[in-house]
């Protein structure tokens, strides 16, 4: 293999080799295990299955460079942070918080919510961060989420305590700025949400100009019995950008954990999230939209692990496709034995706009326990001709009435946001791509 | 108006419409009526744009413009509208929207300034009253979940709304109550000028108590086999197809 294909891993390297000067995220204690796992340096190629559709070459060559984050202007981000409107904003630029941005944080945390810079815990938060970390079911081969918890400096700790209603939603806008190399952003999350309690955080990453930038986050979300979580995530980032995500919940008896994803940009989106479930009635609803134009290439990941009875989980995952775009839908619904009285959905719908456009759909049911109620489909199609046909019959012309069905096809999922801004927010964003599309082959 | 000359149209390779002539002048009221498959619906598919059918040979004129080089929503800014046989239903696009979307692009076509939301409403509200449609199918999702006369009335509601010259009704009367098939023809009762002519297909003699037509003719095989006044309707009904069928088979 020639050098230059090795940058990300040199990168690393470099990193290993300057551990003592750096401050990190998590204790020493927690990332030694990652330390190892990076050191020994074996990514992912096609031959994995978990890999098999998505080509990593491009992000692994990208020459990375140390950001200087110069914090761009207020009001460059400010179209950002309207998408939210009602909600605390905390900036981070190219991973690393941004306190002239951001509001402040002593207003944002209120009685029983703590919100933290990973750098700024005491050690008994420490101690609890890692704790869910370390409650999560990490595996040794999922070297981006190694890469985030061995070397990540920047990271957000949330906590609310028993009992507590956080009512208004916390906005994490993560930017990317335009440097002379690629930038690396590899953040660690934790966000751990008490018995009883409800929070909602809506996470957006996008980038500033032509950014080059490789986003690696790792989050780990805890739900407590009874609890509320409902994670928004929005990927707005240019296609000079390559994101690799790894999300990991847990979530408590009766507790219910709502995400919602909008894969809109990147270059190479590669997003995982695993939810487990650690006692009866917990139940989940995952949604997400992936949108891809160019030689964008979006890859969807989803492991659901119903490891206790009476368990819900409804999944709906939609992509649209156009030009020489690809998509990937991987989702996994494990049923284990003592699992009764599961029940399971599982539903990925996609549209190519292009001949040349494609996805690869697997959804996956393995079930282990006799009494449940599973179902899962996945559909590929093109836009409905009778449907076109009958918009243009009205007036309307053929490329509108795509454009239509398309907003349609996609608004099926973002009417589930229930937080109407946001909704608007990725409503307008989907449109707007969908209106740079060339629908030529409708 | 419209007018059809040696038409002949196959589909996937089989012949439809074998040689069809028809002649429409403005304020005028065509029925067509005609055995099942005979092509009535192949005639409005094609007449309004729809791919899949092969023009063998024949032209159609639609006020002197050559109506089968034309794109389906040219066509209809142009004034022609089709009432659907099986209205299509279409998740997640609003009815409302979709019905303003298409009045303005026709009147932008035309000239005329688009109208704004409240603009719409009050004539979508005047015209819900004509076809005394339920208001709550105006924020559903076009056609979806409707019943069958809703759909057929949600169709007319659209007629009234884009005021076509030239409306081809297929089967709008098929699936209606009694009632819905009275408030159906009202509106079309109301809609007819001297300006406007409707080509309106049915089975049944009944519709033509309400919208009495100028003409009616009988497409049999992909040709019209006999045209009369409304007469010939009440004929049919009691004689039904086959005096006539026997007549066009039997070269005499
Ligand atoms: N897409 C198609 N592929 C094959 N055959 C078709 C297609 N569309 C129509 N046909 C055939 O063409 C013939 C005419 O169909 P058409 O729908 O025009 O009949 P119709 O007169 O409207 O009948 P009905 O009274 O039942 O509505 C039928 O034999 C039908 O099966
Ligand atoms: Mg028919």
């Amino acid at each position: 293999m020639a050098e230059n294909t090795k940058q990300l891993a040199n990168w690393i390297q470099d990193q290993l080799q300057a551990d003592h000067d750096q401050n990190f995220a998590l204790s020493a204690q927690t990332r030694a295990a990652s330390l190892k796992i990076l050191d020994a340096g074996v990514f992912p190629t096609r031959k994995d299955e978990e890999w098999r559709y998505t080509p990593l070459n491009t992000l692994l060559d990208q020459n990375i460079g140390a950001a200087k984050s110069d914090v761009p202007n207020a009001d460059s981000i400010q179209t950002f942070k309207n998408a939210v409107p009602e909600a605390h904003h905390l900036v981070f630029i190219n991973g690393k918080f941004s306190e002239s941005l951001s509001d402040d944080l002593d207003s944002v945390k209120e009685s029983g919510y703590t919100v933290k810079l990973m750098s700024q815990l005491t050690s008994d938060e420490q101690l609890q961060a890692e704790g869910t970390i370390r409650d999560a079911k990490l595996s040794d081969d999922n070297i981006f989420q190694h890469l985030a918890l061995g070397l990540s400096q920047f990271g957000l700790f949330l906590d609310v305590a028993n009992h507590t209603e956080v009512k208004t939603p916390l906005h994490l806008l993560n930017v990317a700025t335009h440097e002379a190399s690629t930038s690396l952003t590899n953040p660690v999350n934790v966000i751990h949400v008490g018995v009883n309690s409800r929070l909602k955080v809506i996470e957006q990453f996008v980038s500033l100009s032509d950014a080059q930038a490789v986003t690696i986050p790792a989050s780990f979300m805890a739900l407590e019995e009874g609890s509320g979580l409902e994670h928004f995530k929005i990927g707005l980032e240019s296609d000079s950008t390559d994101h690799v995500s790894n999300t990991s919940v847990q979530v408590g008896a009766n507790a219910h954990f709502t995400s919602h994803q909008y894969l809109l940009g990147s270059r190479l989106t590669r997003s995982n999230m695993e939810v487990g479930f650690a006692g009866p009635g917990a139940s989940t609803t995952l949604r997400g939209i992936y949108l891809g134009d160019g030689t964008q290439h979006l890859d969807v990941r989803t492991y659901l692990d119903h490891a206790h009875p009476h368990c819900n989980s409804d999944q709906h995952f939609r992509g649209i496709l156009n030009d020489h775009s690809r998509g990937v839908f991987n989702g996994l619904v494990l049923v284990r034995e003592h699992a009764q009285k599961t029940d399971a959905k599982q539903s990925n719908k996609n549209l190519l706009l292009s001949r040349d456009a494609r996805v690869d759909t697997k959804p996956q049911l393995e079930i282990f326990a006799d009494d449940v109620k599973c179902a899962h489909g996945a559909t590929v199609g093109e836009l409905d001709e009778d449907a076109l046909f009958y918009l243009q019959s009205r007036g309307i012309s053929k490329e509108d009435a795509g454009l239509m069905l398309t907003r349609a096809f996609a608004a099926e999922i973002t009417e589930d946001i229930g937080i109407e801004p946001v909704q608007e927010y990725v409503e307008a964003n989907i449109s707007s791509r969908l209106n740079e599309l060339s629908l030529a082959n409708v | 108006m419209l007018s059809i000359k040696d038409l002949q149209v196959s589909v996937e390779g089989k012949p439809i419409l074998k040689g069809l002539n028809l002649e429409v002048k403005p304020g005028e009221i065509h029925a067509i009526m005609g055995p099942n498959g005979s092509g009535k619906s192949t005639l409005a598919h094609v007449l309004s744009g729809r791919e899949g059918y092969s023009v063998d040979a024949g032209t159609a004129a639609y006020k002197n413009l050559d109506l089968l080089d034309m794109a389906p929503e040219i066509r209809a800014r142009e004034g022609m509208f089709l009432a659907f046989q099986y209205p299509i239903e279409i998740p997640g696009v609003n009815n409302t929207s979709f019905l303003k979307k298409a009045l303005n692009e026709i009147r932008k076509h035309r000239g005329d300034e688009e109208l704004d939301a409240i603009d719409f409403l009050s004539l979508i509200k005047k015209q819900m009253k004509l076809v005394e449609m339920k208001e709550d199918l105006l924020k559903r999702p076009v056609n979806q979940g409707f019943s069958g006369g809703e759909k057929k009335r949600n169709e007319i509601l659209q007629m009234a709304v884009l005021n076509p010259t030239l409306a081809i009704l297929d089967e709008t009367d098929s699936g209606l109550d009694i009632d819905a098939l009275r408030i159906v023809a009202g509106g079309v009762n109301k809609l007819r000028s001297e300006d406007n002519a409707f080509v309106v297909i049915t089975h049944y003699q009944r519709l033509l108590d309400y919208i009495v037509p100028d003409f009616v003719h009988v497409l049999s095989d992909g040709k019209i086999i006999k045209s009369g006044t409304k007469d010939l309707a009440l004929e049919l009904e009691e004689r039904g197809y086959d005096w006539l069928l026997e007549k066009a088979e039997s070269p005499s």
